[in-house]
């Protein structure tokens, strides 16, 4: 079965942006929709873990350590399959673009370095829409860590901490994180994202996605 | 072939009883339970919907109606997820019979009756063992109506009042739980649930049941 390639029939443009913790993404996200509202587009934002549904129930179970790699999993689905219903397909419908601050991919390189089976995450996921744009900002692991130390500090299930790698926060983050990385790696050509080198200056980035989306745009894929 | 198809190599034994809701599966679970326990038995007793992880905010987002087929059942799978790896699994390993009211056929029952495909659920389980027995109560749905709503309206989920099947809660109780009920005898073959007529006695159940895993534990050496 080919996973990941529904391609949606809504008027809308679903836009992600993926990239690992403190790889510019919301940043990017923000520069983005400014953007694309100067232009009078209709833009609307869901990030990760934010459904009014569980997004509280995953934040406190991770604040007492309550989850194995699948719960972990099927909370993320949960909030990811309440979002996509009450707040994505309904926007999509009504012909916003929807900027997405992660998207399925996110679960499928944490939940795959949590150990989860490849295709037991896909199955999870396999209903959601394909995006139009996935960009990928990437960074190397030293810098990441330098960032995420500098502003919200290692946080425990972000360090991958309770898998156990090392039990030291520093080290542990870093094989965590580069687990992750070796992930995105091996997906960017397989879903065809448009990789950014995240150690670009933020004017940089932002002037290659807006170049890309303005190119969809201006296919007139919306009126 | 996943591990819900196949004969588990643990320790332990896993008992289910399934059934839509008045079918009597508590009352049968309880009867065992203290019965095993009197045998001198370890018995672990667990509950659908009752983790510690998520089962108030399932209860909550319920009454409010917030849940869609898809959320309903991944939350129902994140229940079972957390009971399963914190509860059945290490009880199992242990050497424990495990009672569970209800068991992965719940999910693929009614995920399926509010038209959620069959596989996607049934793949999400696959991290689950098969029972050793897997009893199933059978039940029609005016019997269950009866049992369960003598003096109260079926609730919004149970009645199925998601699907707009009917505007009447009675009435679409009948027709959701009927398509429950019909996803269950489904079952009966594919994973060789032992169906029982829940309106036969307690006794004449509790006898049947008790049966059937006599074989199973003695199969497994223990002589109650």
């Amino acid at each position: 079965m080919k996973c990941f390639s529904k391609k949606h029939e809504y008027e809308g443009l679903l836009i992600v942006i993926e990239g690992t913790d403190g790889s510019g993404k919301s940043t990017q996200l923000e520069l983005l929709k400014r953007f694309l509202q100067a232009q009078s587009y209709g833009v609307m934002v869901s990030e990760w873990k934010t459904s009014r549904l569980i997004a509280g129930v995953i934040d406190e179970a991770k604040d007492r350590n309550l989850l194995n790699a699948t719960t972990y999993s099927l909370l993320y689905a949960s909030d990811f399959a309440d979002r996509l219903e009450n707040v994505i397909i309904p926007a999509l419908k009504s012909g916003f673009v929807v900027l997405l601050d992660r998207y399925y991919y996110t679960a499928l390189a944490r939940d795959v370095v949590r150990g989860q089976d490849i295709g037991w995450v896909k199955n999870l996921y396999e209903y959601a829409p394909e995006p139009d744009l996935v960009f990928y900002l990437d960074m190397p692991v030293d810098i990441l860590l330098k960032r995420i130390i500098g502003t919200t500090g290692l946080d425990f299930y972000e360090s991958g901490r309770d898998m156990g790698f090392s039990t030291d926060f520093y080290k542990s983050f870093q094989i965590y994180q580069q687990k992750c990385l070796d992930e995105y790696d091996n997906m960017k050509s397989e879903y065809g994202f448009i990789s950014i080198d995240g150690t670009k200056s933020i004017t940089e980035i932002a002037e290659i996605m807006q170049a890309e989306v303005q190119t969809i745009l201006d296919s007139g894929v919306i009126d | 072939m996943t591990k819900i198809n196949e004969k588990h190599n643990l320790k332990g034994t896993l008992v289910c009883v399934e059934g839509i809701d008045g079918a009597g599966k508590s009352t049968q679970l309880t009867l065992l339970r203290d019965w095993l326990r009197a045998a001198g038995q370890d018995v672990i007793y667990t509950e659908w919907n009752s983790s510690d992880l998520i089962s108030q905010t399932t209860k909550l987002a319920k009454k409010k109606n917030l849940l869609s087929p898809r959320t309903f059942s991944l939350l129902h799978a994140v229940d079972f997820a957390d009971r399963y790896k914190q509860i059945i699994a290490p009880a199992l390993k242990a050497g424990f019979i495990v009672l569970a009211d209800r068991y992965a056929y719940t999910a693929f029952a009614r995920d399926a009756a509010r038209g959620v495909d069959r596989n996607w659920v049934r793949k999400i389980y696959n991290f689950s063992v098969k029972p050793d027995l897997a009893i199933y109560l059978d039940i029609n749905p005016k019997i269950s109506m009866g049992r369960i709503c003598s003096n109260r309206a079926p609730k919004f989920y149970e009645a199925g009042m998601d699907l707009k099947l009917s505007p009447d809660p009675y009435e679409s109780y009948t027709i959701f739980q009927g398509r429950v009920i019909n996803e269950y005898q489904k079952m009966v073959s594919e994973y060789g649930l032992i169906q029982i007529d829940a309106t036969d006695s307690i006794h004449s159940k509790q006898t049947a049941i008790r049966e059937k895993l006599h074989g199973i534990l003695a199969g497994k050496g223990v002589v109650l």
